[in-house]
């Protein structure tokens, strides 16, 4: 490595972005920032930029949630499940794009220590992982309603209403409510990120394991096939779309009730006018059932605050409910059978064993898939409950106070609230509890944080018009580390892609894309490149799309395209285990196929060998 | 006794008498696999040629006198005794069965003069520990009975070439077990032929079959004479992982004024084209998976798809044999008795390489 010169990025601290993001830096709490004191350890670092968590630039206050993974996953690799070899990754904002780095192995004598540890902790969770389970939903769910039952003051009261003074004194009051409600959000936050990881590590030690396996045993299978062995069909991640087929279908069973969703209404104005019939109610009955929690999943990845979730967005599952309505009058299934794609694994699975020769083969292949069943459902099922479930509720929390903010002329906008990270809120937070307990007519400085917020949404912009670099820093010898390995797919042939991607190469002379052959199939057709899910009303059916990522929140479109391209998603993506569970061709983690391909462009979308080619330029 | 015996007669049980070749024909026939029609001359027409003709004896004691390691001296048995075979006439009663054979096939296939491949099928050959391959003749486009008759006389004799005496001696067959018979089928009117196999060759991976095909007949693919186009695809998810195109420069066709093959430049445009279409590789795959299934080892297979017949009544398979290479070399266990635990501690301390 150290004699190949050519074989390294530059270095973190002598790299300069873009002069339009200046003052970047004042968006993100400073140990976020490169700095002279860790300057060696990190100079001999490898950064690389996670497209997985933070493809966009990076709004200061949904930081949190990386903030809050960069503790809780390093600490289960480290110090609580003990991964032997493996240390924690770690991350830096470079611009408003963050980079993470999987830290080398730490001395053997710590690596013997723990290997100790590993054994006896971790074999345990695997023995008991059913009960884990139920107690693990169990403690979250009570997380997320004690969050969800967090008051956010309405508004800030000329006199503290009655019932709080007498006849005793509450004793505290909205002005402390407020900074409260704050605190709590951001402890909660971070114990419900505490959670996510409990079993996570594990699962995708698991993964990896069974995929090595599998390799040995079988030299050139595929990534997809891998996946498919594992992947489950009822898991919680596929349940909001269930829902929506519930609700479709009872809808077209009511007389008249289909043609009101079918109109070209709003969904509110759906709801008004469903809400005069009996049949109408009875179908918004089902729908408030199926709205808490499987309408709290959100329209993107959960990460970012714009996203948003069906829960806000009612529009989007209600166009969605209004496409399967005219496919069940087709006399289409709208149903995937889930029993179905069950015995499809399955089948899948004794297929595989059956060609495996020898009875030690045949038996360790059976331990290892049974190992990774047992535990692999937490991949799929945390998901809902974390990034989308207790997501959406933060944000929406965050927005009451967003909304209070903007009632007392402190922002513009109620989601400017996301344009302050979460050590600079409690300072807007306690000027306002400030102003109001000095009394009436006391001034707030509005201008200032309007100003800020201005300035910031300039440099976000600007950022996003930049092409951040791929990696900084000194590329390892080793990783270990196995999210890194799974989720980002770090490999020697991706380091080099990265070097390769160093020079000048404009997306127009770019043809072809490399990225996970996800799902089979190989097809042509015209692209559609979605940014972001509300894009979704310009797709046409047959196009290919071509977007960040997808999830579950996306399913109905996978019946109206022909293919999907994503730039993130790496070994069992979520885009990934989507597309498979469709049928629907896919090359996932590509990097940069939102940057390269343009909306009309003719691409080629080869799942089986993982190459997208464009080949004709549109205009 | 029979002179001559119809594939659709044998199964592996039959090879004594038919070669390792044809038993493996009549096996897949029963087996449900589509192989071009043809019938087996006996290793009883030869044992009762060389017995009748008196040449048997003189054979044998030519090659218990040659001395082992010696190539002049091998040289010179092989030449004697292929001297004594050539010379020696075939009696009435086996050319009758013969020219009977070929009419009931001309028959079947409602063809006045059917061109046929003309095939030896040694009875020590193919056997899964040995690759006899090669090691005997084959005549393609043969077409009327003398033709059949002078080639089935040809196969004979190349039992007894320098390479075929040398290779027995070295891997101690005695010479008087090895029998031969000769297959006697239908050619295909190959438009793409090569070879597949249920294993991939490159890496030992038992869950891939690999095709590798080109223009005309398959024996531009089985000398090596023209880069094959390439496919790799998994059993199970029937995934092609890997899809090769070459330019496949010249093709194996059959020559009219030759009376036999011959090498022919493709035109330029053509040699790029992928010589098989997307159907066709599914159903070479599902074949090629019926095979391995019945045989229960990995096997190699030569196909053919012939431009006479219309998809899927096209596809013939031509030769299936056992693959000898990983067959051998994975035979022990690949990950050894491991727990599932093991193997999650195994890679809980793994770390992977990146070289810089």
């Amino acid at each position: 490595m150290a004699e190949e010169k050519a074989g390294r990025f530059p270095d973190p601290h002598e790299f300069q972005v873009p002069p339009e993001l200046e003052g970047w830096e004042e968006m993100y709490p400073s140990h976020y920032l490169f700095s002279k004191e860790r300057g060696e350890w990190e100079s001999n670092q490898f950064w690389y930029q996670d497209k997985i968590h933070a493809p966009e630039p990076m709004p200061p206050l949904d930081l949190i949630f990386q903030e809050a993974w960069q503790i809780s996953l390093s600490q289960y690799t480290t110090r609580v499940f003990c991964i032997p070899p493996a240390q924690g990754i770690a991350q830096r904002m470079v611009g408003p794009y963050m980079y993470i780095c999987a830290i080398a192995p730490p001395p053997d004598e710590v690596i013997g220590e723990k290997a100790q540890l590993f054994e006896k902790r971790v074999f345990y969770v695997f023995e008991h992982y059913n009960e884990l389970w139920d107690k693990w939903l169990t403690k979250f769910k009570a997380l997320g309603e004690e969050m969800a039952a967090i008051e956010i003051p309405k508004e800030l009261p000329k006199f503290v209403p009655e019932d709080q003074v007498l006849p005793a004194p509450k004793g505290y009051y909205v002005s402390y409510d407020i900074l409260e409600a704050f605190n709590k959000l951001v402890d909660q936050m971070f114990k419900g990120w505490q959670y996510h990881f409990e079993m996570l590590n594990l699962t995708y030690l698991a993964y990896l394991m069974f995929g090595d396996v599998t390799r040995k045993l079988f030299p050139g299978i595929s990534e997809s096939s891998i996946g498919k062995m594992v992947a489950g069909a009822y898991v919680s991640m596929f349940r909001p779309e269930e829902e929506l087929c519930r609700l479709s279908r009872l809808a077209s069973s009511l007389p008249g009730i289909g043609d009101i969703i079918k109109s070209d209404a709003s969904a509110e104005q759906k709801i008004e006018e469903l809400k005069k019939t009996t049949e109408g109610m009875k179908w918004i009955e089902e729908l408030d059932k199926a709205k808490d929690p499987w309408f709290y999943v959100s329209c993107g990845s959960g990460w970012f605050n714009y996203e948003g979730s069906w829960i806000n967005k009612l529009d989007i599952p209600f166009s969605y409910i209004k496409s399967y309505i005219e496919r069940l009058e087709k006399g289409e299934t709208i149903e995937r059978s889930l029993d179905e794609v069950d015995k499809e694994r399955d089948k899948t699975v004794a297929k595989y064993r059956e060609l495996i020769k020898t009875h030690d083969d045949r038996k360790a292949f059976n331990d290892a898939y049974n190992t990774v069943r047992t535990i692999y459902r937490y991949a799929e099922d945390h998901l809902f409950w974390v990034e989308h479930w207790f997501h959406t509720i933060w944000f929406d929390k965050i927005r009451g106070l967003g909304r209070l903010l903007v009632d007392n002329r402190m922002l513009n906008e109620v989601d400017d609230i996301f344009m302050f990270n979460r050590y600079e809120i409690p300072e807007l937070l306690t000027e306002l509890s400030t102003s109001w307990a000095l009394g009436v007519d006391i001034p707030v400085r509005g201008d200032y944080y309007k100003a800020k917020v201005d300035k910031r949404k300039k440099i976000l912009k600007a950022a996003s018009e930049w092409n951040p670099i791929p990696a900084l820093g000194v590329p390892p010898e080793e990783v270990a580390e196995p999210f890194t390995i799974m989720l980002w797919g770090v490999t020697t042939d991706k380091v080099k892609e990265w070097l390769k991607g160093m020079g000048e190469v404009s997306a127009e002379d770019i043809s072809e894309i490399k990225g996970f052959a996800s799902s089979a199939g190989v097809v042509e057709g015209a692209a559609r490149v979605l940014k972001l899910l509300k894009e979704i009303v310009d797709l046409k059916e047959g196009e290919i799309m071509v977007c960040p990522t997808t999830n579950p929140s996306w399913a109905p479109v996978f019946t109206k395209i022909k293919a999907a391209v994503t730039d993130i998603g790496g070994l069992t993506s979520h885009a990934g285990i989507v597309c498979m569970e469709y049928g629907v061709p896919s090359v996932t983690g590509t990097g940069i196929a939102t940057s390269v391909i343009k909306t009309g462009d003719t691409v080629k979308v080869d799942g089986e060998t993982g190459v997208v080619t464009i080949v004709k330029r549109a205009g | 006794m029979d002179y001559i015996l119809n594939f659709e007669r044998l199964d592996k049980s039959s090879l004594p008498s038919v070669g390792g070749k044809n038993a493996s024909l009549g096996e897949m026939i029963k087996a449900g696999i589509r192989v071009p029609p043809g019938f087996a001359v006996t290793t009883d027409s030869y044992l009762s040629f060389i017995e009748e003709t008196g040449i048997k004896d003189k054979i044998f004691d030519i090659l218990s006198n040659m001395p082992p390691d010696d190539v002049e001296s091998l040289n010179r048995a092989s030449a004697e005794i292929q001297e004594l075979i050539n010379k020696a006439p075939l009696s009435d009663e086996i050319k009758t069965a013969i020219e009977e054979g070929y009419s009931r096939l001309c028959e079947k296939c409602s063809v006045e003069i059917l061109p046929v491949a003309v095939r030896s099928s040694a009875t020590a050959e193919d056997l899964p520990t040995a690759s006899f391959a090669g090691q005997q003749d084959t005549y393609l486009w043969v077409e009327g009975e003398e033709k059949i008759i002078n080639n089935v006389h040809k196969c004979w004799a190349s039992l007894f070439t320098p390479r075929a005496i040398d290779y027995r001696n070295k891997n101690n067959f005695p010479h008087e077990k090895v029998l031969i018979s000769v297959g006697v089928q239908k050619m295909v009117n190959s438009r793409t032929a090569g070879v597949m196999f249920t294993i991939n060759p490159t890496n030992g991976d038992p869950s891939k079959v690999v095709i590798e095909g080109s223009w005309g007949l398959g024996e531009t693919v089985v000398s090596g004479s023209v880069n094959p186009d390439k496919f790799v695809v998994d059993k199970v998810v029937m995934e092609t992982s890997e899809k090769t195109i070459s330019a496949k420069h010249i093709k194996c066709v059959y020559d009219p004024e030759k009376g036999g093959v011959k090498d022919i430049d493709v035109e330029e445009d053509v040699q790029s084209i992928c010589c098989l279409g997307d159907q066709e590789v599914k159903e070479l795959v599902k074949i090629a998976k019926d095979i391995e299934k019945h045989y229960g080892r990995a096997m190699d297979i030569e196909w053919a798809i012939d431009k006479d017949f219309s998809f899927p009544e096209s596809v013939f398979i031509v030769q299936a044999r056992p693959e000898t290479v990983w067959s051998q070399r994975r035979k022990g266990s690949v990950i050894g008795k491991k727990t599932g635990y093991q193997l999650l501690m195994e890679q809980a301390m793994k770390r992977i390489k990146i070289p810089g």
